[in-house]
């Protein structure tokens, strides 16, 4: 047998994750998207039924395709507070926090959820690849870098009927988790209170080969509480909801963006408190704090939409007049009944001006376009807030 | 040990750099400190005793591109008294090329027949080196913030006249100087004269202390921006020890304080913000500004990584900084002769570069950490201009070589040590019959060891490669040209920032000014 016989191949193209086989057999949309390099749902079935089990069921959505890296070392704690703006040595022991990175312009590179283990061990969950930036972040320090993308696999179980759920499952020990905790329930199974919805719902954690038996096991249990799988479709319309931001969708990773000034800053997309300065240095502070003084560029903000008609891409001006800015994700949100969306609009609008502003709508009807211009108006709090998702011991159903 | 006091300024390292940073800012009146962690200040402008009575070159040996404006303003204007040394480019044949600025001649002083060409070419090169000159006593002209603020236009200023100047030398100069900015220097000379000694003096002189050949590319712009600081070399007397005693007693009578024997362990940072020093020995020492002429990383280590950006951390570790400049001293029993030579041509730079294709054959070894079998040799011998250096008529002969790997593959040993001094002995003494019997002593500091003793990264002549990527607003590296060296009242100051190596005391000259203009004292 030659050498290169015994080597496994590189995959060429899309590869499954662990739980392919699993969503492969019950979709019937076959409908599939490239998610790093992994076969991923967009739909299983219709997005509706998906959207509507998230907010009154339970649902399950494959995060393998997610990007984790471990950081671990005497110095772990250091590296994790070099690399990202908040402060990381306030995050307790067993806590999960989201948090942005910057690179030295104050660009975001990503956001993402560091888990803290321990002072000594973190873990980095996030959507871009970020091996080489957390090497070059680590260097002159003691921590190791590992790449645990291949070797951890996850799943996220959203929705009010979760904890009922889990406790079915025989994980009743997730019922004093508070959001944002972080536990490992069973050996090698690790939970937390996290996830992209903004309800109640756990991210579970564990080997590359037994996420598998996981899902059974949570899909055995869930007939009772709704359970389905999900695609990513249903899934961005609940991050909306919840106010979230996606990289590549309201801001442009900056290490990816090609064009010249296509990064923002933590503090243009609205996350001041997340910026800790008083921290001592992290990457791209000096350059954030300068532009605290100077003034941001943009803003990104939540708004109310008048009409129905979804403004996903939409141009906003002022006074009908000036363009000053743009819809960056927009869904009609069947739960609020609201035209909802998240837009960046150039400073001083969407902070110092907020009135006379208008967004302008392109509808088709049935193949005759139509412009609508239409009001909008500044919301601070998510869209979709509900206390259900922050109760501990989590309501039963 | 904890003595604490408090200066206005610490400047790290009492290399000329150091030195003059701190008399500049002590003539303003601050207070200063300035810490050399060897027993001496003076750094690779020192002079080291070689036995009883003999007093040599430590690492340079000729003053290179001393600034004037320097000079005049920290008193220095003796050093730059008498004329430039006469270079002398060896030939076998005895040809010796004797090169006085513009002027070319054969030793013997007849007419050289490139002479035209060479003064046609030089003054060219020293025409663009004049647009690159003026931006030296300048802080590099600062890129960022585009045309928005005030700031940042008068920044660009310094930039603008520079593309204005190129405009205004008229197209067919302008066209010239875009052409050959970035090409290699062997080609460019031998378009003008055939391969011989003087083609090989100009190749030298191009890639003088740095990690390149004169095949290399950018070899144009590094012989213009030699010309462009200056372009003589000199040798003051006292030979080097008297810069390195200048550049102290302008710190000194400036008031500065200067202490030797321990060096900076670290620079404490409160706040984004200097506060004072740790020396090695325990000793304490409050400041608001801390001016480094050591290395970026050097520095960088000092202060702590983790005030640094992850990009600027990245930059300076992949800063190019390989030595290829070894250094020999012979102390001679009697003085050398060669033959055909006047004792004015003796008492110059003596050059053994007898072609460009010999300087290019020169770097191929040090590519692949191999010892030299040729290198080029640049030779003076300081007692013939002051005997007051070698007793009992004795002569020092220093010799510059270039092309030396920093770690021959193996390592050094005595045996690799005394190869490479055999090999230039016997260059030399191809012209200079019976030297190696005249030898008392030999000294030869390997890369390796100018790094040990000095610090400098790779034991790099000017700390690090002289390129079109490292020099203006990206030297030492992107996004810290300023001297200013992220940290608040951290700056550098040495021959890493603009505009780079020789001794020509501008980047501490400039550090100082940018700090003063910063406001980090007021």
């Amino acid at each position: 047998m030659t050498k290169a016989a015994t080597k496994q191949a590189v995959p060429i193209g899309v590869i499954p994750t662990p739980l392919y086989d699993r969503m492969e057999a019950i979709s019937t949309a076959k409908s599939w998207a490239n998610w790093a390099g992994f076969i991923s749902p967009l739909v299983l079935d219709t997005v509706e039924f998906e959207y509507f089990a998230i907010r009154n069921q339970s649902t399950l959505f494959d995060i393998c395709p997610m990007h984790k890296y471990r950081i671990k070392g005497p110095d772990a704690l250091k590296v994790v507070n070099r690399l990202v703006t908040r402060d990381v040595s306030k995050l307790r022991d067993g806590r999960v926090g989201y948090a942005m990175w910057c690179d030295e312009e104050g660009m975001l590179i990503d956001d993402g959820t560091v888990f803290r283990y321990s002072e000594t061990e973190f873990m980095l969950c996030c959507q871009e690849t970020m091996y080489s930036w957390l090497l070059d972040t680590a260097w002159g320090f003691d921590a190791e870098i590992i790449d645990d993308s291949h070797t951890v696999a996850g799943v996220s179980l959203q929705g009010p009927t979760t904890f009922s759920l889990l406790k079915d499952a025989g994980l009743d020990a997730v019922e004093d988790m508070k959001p944002f905790d972080l536990r490992e329930i069973e050996p090698g199974l690790w939970v937390s209170r996290t996830g992209f919805t903004g309800d109640l719902g756990y991210e579970l954690w564990t080997a590359w080969n037994d996420i598998g038996a996981l899902w059974d096991r949570l899909w055995a249990a869930g007939g009772h509480w709704g359970l389905r799988a999900i695609g990513a479709e249903a899934l961005n319309m609940v991050r909306i909801e919840a106010g979230f931001i996606a990289a590549g969708v309201d801001f442009q990773p900056v290490h990816a963006a090609m064009r010249l000034n296509r990064g923002r800053s933590p503090l243009e997309l609205g996350f001041d408190k997340l910026v800790h300065f008083e921290k001592g240095h992290f990457n791209g502070r000096r350059a954030l704090l300068k532009q605290q003084q100077d003034g941001v560029r943009y803003h990104l903000a939540k708004i109310d939409i008048g009409g129905f008609k979804p403004a996903d891409g939409s141009l906003i001006y002022h006074r009908k007049k000036r363009e000053v800015g743009h819809v960056t994700s927009g869904i009609w949100s069947p739960t609020m009944k609201q035209n909802i969306a998240l837009a960046e609009l150039k400073a001083p609008y969407g902070k110092a001006i907020t009135d006379d502003l208008w967004v302008e709508i392109y509808v088709s009807e049935e193949g005759q376009w139509d412009k609508r211009i239409v009001p909008l108006t500044f919301v601070d709090k998510p869209f979709f807030q509900n206390a259900r998702s922050r109760a501990t011991p989590p309501n039963p159903f | 040990m904890t003595n604490s006091s408090t200066y206005d300024v610490v400047v790290i390292g009492g290399g000329h750099n150091g030195l003059a940073a701190a008399a500049t800012l002590a003539k303003k009146g601050k207070s200063v400190c300035v810490i050399e962690k060897s027993d001496a200040m003076g750094g690779m402008a020192r002079n080291v005793a070689m036995g009883e009575g003999v007093s040599a070159p430590q690492i340079a040996h000729l003053l290179h591109n001393l600034n004037p404006k320097v000079a005049k303003e920290l008193g220095l204007g003796d050093l730059l008294k008498g004329s430039p040394l006469p270079t002398t480019s060896l030939s076998a044949d005895g040809n010796h090329v004797v090169v006085e600025g513009a002027m070319v001649r054969f030793a013997d002083g007849t007419t050289h027949p490139d002479v035209n060409a060479y003064a046609k070419q030089t003054a060219q090169l020293r025409k663009f080196a004049g647009l690159l000159g003026q931006l030296s006593t300048k802080s590099p002209p600062k890129l960022d913030g585009g045309l928005t603020s005030m700031a940042a236009l008068g920044e660009l200023a310094g930039l603008a006249k520079l593309g204005l100047n190129v405009k205004m030398m008229g197209k067919k100069d302008m066209r010239e100087f875009l052409r050959v900015v970035l090409t290699n220097v062997y080609d460019l000379v031998l378009d003008e004269m055939p391969d011989g000694p003087l083609a090989g003096m100009i190749c030298a002189d191009a890639v003088r202390g740095n990690y390149v050949g004169p095949r290399s590319p950018g070899t144009v712009f590094n012989l213009m921006y030699r010309l462009g600081t200056g372009g003589e070399v000199r040798m003051p007397k006292g030979g080097m020890g008297a810069v390195a005693r200048a550049f102290e007693a302008a710190a000194t009578k400036a008031g500065c304080d200067l202490r030797t024997g321990s060096g900076v362990a670290r620079v404490n940072v409160e706040a984004d913000k200097v506060t004072g020093i740790v020396l090695e020995d325990g000793t304490e020492i409050a400041t608001r500004a801390v001016l480094s002429s050591a290395a970026p990383m050097a520095t960088m280590k000092m202060a702590g990584i983790e005030h640094f950006d992850v990009e600027a951390a990245r930059r300076i570790k992949n800063m190019r900084c390989k030595g290829t400049v070894a250094k020999l001293n012979l102390v001679l029993k009697s003085a050398p002769q060669i033959e055909g030579l006047s004792a004015a041509q003796m008492a110059g730079r003596l050059l053994i570069a007898p072609s460009a294709e010999t300087v290019e054959r020169s770097f191929n070894p040090v590519k692949y950490n191999e010892l030299p079998t040729a290198p080029v040799v640049e030779a003076v011998i300081p007692t013939l201009s002051d005997p007051e250096l070698a007793s009992g008529g004795r002569h020092i002969l220093s010799a510059v070589i270039q092309h030396v790997p920093h770690t021959p593959t193996g390592g050094w040993n005595d045996a690799n040590r005394q190869q490479v001094i055999d090999t230039v002995v016997a260059q030399l003494e191809a012209h200079m019959p019976g030297l190696s019997s005249t030898i008392e002593e030999a000294q030869l500091l390997t890369p390796s060891d100018i790094e040990d003793l000095t610090g400098a990264p790779g034991g790099h002549w000017h700390h690090a490669e002289m390129g079109v990527d490292q020099i203006l607003t990206v030297r030492p590296v992107n996004g810290l040209a300023h001297y200013r060296f992220a940290v608040g009242g951290l700056y550098l100051c040495g021959a890493a920032a603009h505009p780079g190596g020789d001794v020509t005391g501008v980047p501490g000259r400039n550090s100082a000014m940018q700090l003063l203009k910063d406001g980090v004292l007021s």
